[in-house]
Parts: structure tokens; C-alpha cells; sequence
């Protein structure tokens, strides 16, 4: 579903990623791990093209992303949910339309949105703040919305960019399994955390990267 | 993509920054309304000026005692002249009659002239085309020519200042009305623009969860157009105070102004001016979007 091969990142001078080789299986759940500042965001850019490599082959859900034309870029990217790492909510409107959003740009009925949009936010637990506005909401609440909004549209992968790096570990787990119970669907997950805990004992695999470079595989 | 949504994306924005917009409403309605005052004094004048033709004549005075058929021949050469419209020939006697009923009571002015002092008179019609200082001068030079012609006679100081103040008010306000025009396309570009900076991370963010391009740009052309449109209205509101309020009044104590024309049925073209400059403006705002 996702495959890299010897992928080279550089922005100006600085290497991010350096010939990095992997790939994840259509319907596997797997893991990025590695200290601050060793390539994981970067890795997930390059799959949903917010960057381009600098060397080596990316293929994303049977398209090869070097040869991909500026009309297909949305077309990659409507198959792919994403929750980033700094959220990217917007503030001018409130919960509800942060995770309709995500529908609206598919072209979802309008009637199906509501009862899709309730149903992702019920799985994050956050039902009741349908009407907040994402400045009136916990740095945990707002990951939530973020991860609400990825999983909506029922994508083929999700790009997760340490989805529970701001909640406490009960939490956490809750999210962890809600990504477990989505895989367990059929969709495709790739996770990045430095958090071990998450991927402890989840028999998932795990690619670490240290400092832009390969440094293993494990199995959770 | 659905369109009500991005009506509704497209009016939250406007609300949201209604200030930037408000003001862009305001300038584009001065903008308007300051052309469509030129474009209607050009207008005018230029109506005014299109009267001219039908009394300006070209007056060739013929020498005394010619024949029937000398004068035939003038008249024949004359109108092979293309310029020339019609012709139309006043002997001695009609011009005397004329002039002595135009004097009526101060007929003692002629008193002692016991002859007809006028000569015969052919009186020349130009096209309308044809009815400028130069080609007006050429043609009298070569009437001139003409064997039987003693003298040609035309309002040419009246000519050429009605001539050159129509053309210069022409010149002027096509001047005005460009750059009117450009400044008023500029406003909508420029805040089309800062909104567009503005929103440039959610622009971002959108295109990131797979937004297409007409998806982006559908919300600010609609913006565009709403400002423009706006602004169009506010114009020509403007434009009908000016008129009614203060043209009218003071036509009533200076006739000149009442009878300046308002072409009410075009009235459409300022709300119409203004919803295109406003899109053109977004449009080149929003320029190319690149993923
Ligand atoms: N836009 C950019 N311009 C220049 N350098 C960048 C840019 N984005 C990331 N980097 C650099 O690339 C390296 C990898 O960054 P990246 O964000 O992928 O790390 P990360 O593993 O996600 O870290 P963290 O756990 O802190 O999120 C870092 O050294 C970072 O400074
Ligand atoms: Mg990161």
C-alpha cells in the first residue's frame, strides 16, 4: 500500500531522511518511531506529498508519486485521512464543520454528513462539543476533533503524526484501540510517536529512524 | 463539490473580515461612481456635439451676373465632391428678403442701399464625417478654386473650439475612465489578495485533506463578485442622489445642466461593471494554486 525505496529527504543542507526503505501492507496497522528530529513527519509529507523526495521511489496506494500529475495530488490525498501533529483546525468554525469537512471536500451528501460527523466525534467521545469552537478546547480535545476529522470519510489509509501526543495514557489507550478497531475494518494505518508505550505488546511492526537514517525493524 | 457550501464558506469569510470589506465596497463604489460621472459628461458632450452638423453649412458666395448655366456647373462640380451631403442654391432676392426681415424694425440700416449688395449664395451641407477643422479647410480651399466663386464663408472659430473641446473632453475622460477602471480592479485585487494571505495556512490545510483547486477558489470568487457587486449598487445609488438631488435642483436655476441626459435604462452596467472587476480581481489574486 505504501512502499519506499532508498528515499532521500533534504531540506537546504539538512538531510531528513536518508535512503529510507520500507512498506506497509494494504490493512496494516504499522509504526514510526524515533527521538525529536529524526525524520518522522517528514516520512508521512512525503506520502501525502506535502514534500517530495529528493531521491528514490514512493508508491502510495498503486500510484507512483514521482510521476503524479498537479490534477492527481487531491486525488492521492482524498484517500488518505491524516491528523497532523500541530492539528491544522480551523478556528473561524466550530467542531462539527471542522470534521464535516473532510466530507464536504469528497462531495458527501449532505445528508449523510450529519449522522457520519456525529458518529466519527462519538468515537473520540467528544459528542458534546459539537458546537464548541477549537480555541475553546483542550490541547487534547482538539487532537481528538483532528483525529475525528481524518477518520470520517472512511479513507483507505491514515497517517497519524503522534495522534495522542497531548492526552493522558488512559486516553491514549482509548485512541489506540479506536485505530485498531478502524484497522481491523481493512484500513491501512501508519502511526509516528516516540511514545513506546503505544506500540508495546501491539505485535504491529516498527520502523525506527535515527537522525533521518534506518535504525531497524521490531515487531511491537 | 457543493455550491451551497461554498456560498457558505464565501459569506462567513465576508462577515468575518467585514471591515476590509466594507471598505473595499466603499472605494469601489467611489471608483464607480466617479466613472460613470465622466463617462456620462463625455456622453453628453458628445451629444451635444453630434447637433453641430445639422447647422453647420459651408457658404460659397458666387460672383455677380453669372448664367443659369454657369451656376448649373458649379453646382454639378461641387457635388461630385464626396464630403459634400446637399446643396442647396439662394439666389440674391431670397437673401435680401431674409435680411431685410431679420431687421424689421431697424430697416433704416439698409436705408440709401437702393440695390441688392448680396450675392448669390450656394449653401453646402457637409457629411457628418467630414466635419472637422482640416477636412473642412480643404474643401473650402478647393471651393475657392472654382471659376465663378468669389468667396467661401464658414463659422471656422466656432468650428475648431467646439471641435477641439469635445475632443479634449473625450480625451480626458477616456484617460479617467482607464484609470478609474484599473483602480478599481486594483481594490478588488488587493483585497482578495489579504484575504487570501491571510487565510494562506487554511488554504494549506485544505488542500492537504484533498481539496481541489475550484473547491479553494470557488469561496473568494464569490467574495470577489459580492464586494464588486456591492460596491456596484453603492455606485449607482450614489449616482441617482447625484442626479435626482443635485443635478435637477440645479437645473432649475441653470438650464444648461437640465438638459443633461441619464440613460436610466443603462443603469444596470454599474452593478454589472462591478461584479466582473470583482471577479477579474479575485481571480488574478488568487492566481495559480500549486500543490
Ligand atoms: N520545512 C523544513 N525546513 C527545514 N528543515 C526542516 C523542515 N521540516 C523539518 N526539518 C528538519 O528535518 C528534520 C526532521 O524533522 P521532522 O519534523 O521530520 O522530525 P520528527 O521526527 O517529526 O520530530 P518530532 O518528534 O519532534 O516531531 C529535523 O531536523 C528538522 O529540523
Ligand atoms: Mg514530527
Amino acid at each position: 500500500m505504501i512502499t519506499f525505496e532508498n528515499v532521500s529527504k533534504f531540506y537546504d543542507n539538512q538531510t531528513a531522511l536518508r535512503k529510507i526503505s520500507f512498506s506497509v501492507e494494504r490493512g496494516e496497522m504499522a509504526f514510526i518511531t524515533g527521538p525529536s528530529g529524526s525524520g518522522k513527519t517528514t516520512m508521512l509529507k512525503l506520502i501525502y506529498m506535502a514534500e517530495k523526495a529528493d531521491e528514490g521511489r514512493i508508491n502510495v496506494n498503486d500510484m507512483e508519486l514521482s510521476q503524479l500529475r498537479e490534477s492527481d495530488v487531491p486525488v492521492l490525498r482524498k484517500n488518505i485521512g491524516i491528523v497532523f501533529q500541530d492539528f491544522r483546525l480551523l478556528d473561524n468554525i466550530n467542531v462539527f464543520e471542522n470534521v464535516a469537512i473532510a466530507l464536504r471536500i469528497r462531495g458527501v451528501d449532505e445528508r449523510e454528513v450529519k449522522s457520519k460527523v456525529f458518529d466519527a466525534l462519538k468515537l473520540v467521545s467528544l459528542r458534546h462539543k459539537t458546537d464548541s469552537y477549537p480555541t475553546a478546547l483542550s490541547g487534547g480535545e482538539q487532537q481528538r476533533v483532528a483525529i475525528a476529522r481524518a477518520i470520517v470519510s472512511e479513507p483507505v489509509i491514515i497517517l497519524a503524526d503522534e495522534p495522542t501526543g497531548n492526552v493522558d495514557p488512559d486516553t491514549s489507550a482509548g485512541i489506540i484501540r479506536t485505530f485498531k478497531e478502524i484497522n481491523a475494518r481493512g484500513t491501512t494505518i501508519l502511526l509516528a510517536t516516540h511514545n513506546r508505550e503505544l506500540f508495546k505488546n501491539s505485535g504491529k511492526r516498527v520502523l525506527k529512524l535515527d537522525f533521518g537514517n534506518f535504525a531497524g525493524e521490531e515487531i511491537g | 463539490m457543493s455550491m451551497s457550501y461554498s456560498f457558505r464558506l464565501a459569506f462567513q469569510s465576508i462577515i468575518r473580515d467585514k471591515w476590509v470589506n466594507l471598505l473595499a465596497v466603499l472605494t469601489i463604489a467611489a471608483g464607480l461612481l466617479f466613472t460613470a460621472v465622466t463617462v456620462l459628461t463625455v456622453f453628453n458632450v458628445n451629444l451635444i456635439t453630434r447637433e453641430i452638423p445639422k447647422k453647420f453649412s459651408v457658404n460659397v458666395y458666387l460672383k455677380e451676373n453669372l448664367q443659369k448655366q454657369e451656376i448649373d456647373n458649379i453646382t454639378a462640380t461641387i457635388k461630385k465632391e464626396p464630403s459634400v451631403e446637399n446643396i442647396k442654391f439662394i439666389p440674391k432676392e431670397d437673401a435680401w428678403k431674409e435680411l431685410k426681415s431679420s431687421l424689421k424694425n431697424t430697416e433704416y440700416i439698409l436705408e440709401g442701399l437702393n440695390e441688392n449688395p448680396l450675392p448669390d449664395t450656394l449653401e453646402i451641407k457637409l457629411k457628418k464625417d467630414s466635419i472637422n477643422p482640416d477636412a473642412v479647410k480643404k474643401i473650402s480651399t478647393m471651393l475657392k478654386q472654382i471659376k465663378g466663386v468669389s468667396e467661401i464663408e464658414y463659422g471656422e472659430k466656432f468650428l475648431s473650439s467646439i471641435y477641439s473641446l469635445s475632443l479634449g473632453i473625450k480625451t480626458i475622460g477616456l484617460t479617467l475612465i482607464i484609470i478609474m477602471s484599473a483602480g478599481t480592479l486594483f481594490v478588488c485585487y488587493s483585497t482578495v489578495k489579504i484575504l487570501f494571505y491571510r487565510k494562506n495556512r487554511e488554504i494549506e490545510t485544505y488542500k492537504f485533506l484533498g481539496a481541489t483547486k475550484w473547491f479553494i477558489r470557488f469561496p473568494f470568487l464569490i467574495e470577489g463578485a459580492t464586494i464588486g457587486l456591492c460596491g456596484g449598487f453603492l455606485g449607482l445609488l450614489g449616482l441617482l442622489i447625484l442626479y435626482y438631488f443635485v443635478l435637477l435642483k440645479v437645473g432649475s436655476t441653470f438650464p444648461i445642466f437640465s438638459s443633461f441626459v441619464f440613460p436610466l435604462n443603462m443603469s444596470y452596467l454599474l452593478p454589472a461593471t462591478g461584479f466582473v472587476l470583482g471577479v477579474i480581481g479575485a481571480v488574478i489574486a488568487i492566481g495559480r494554486i500549486r500543490y
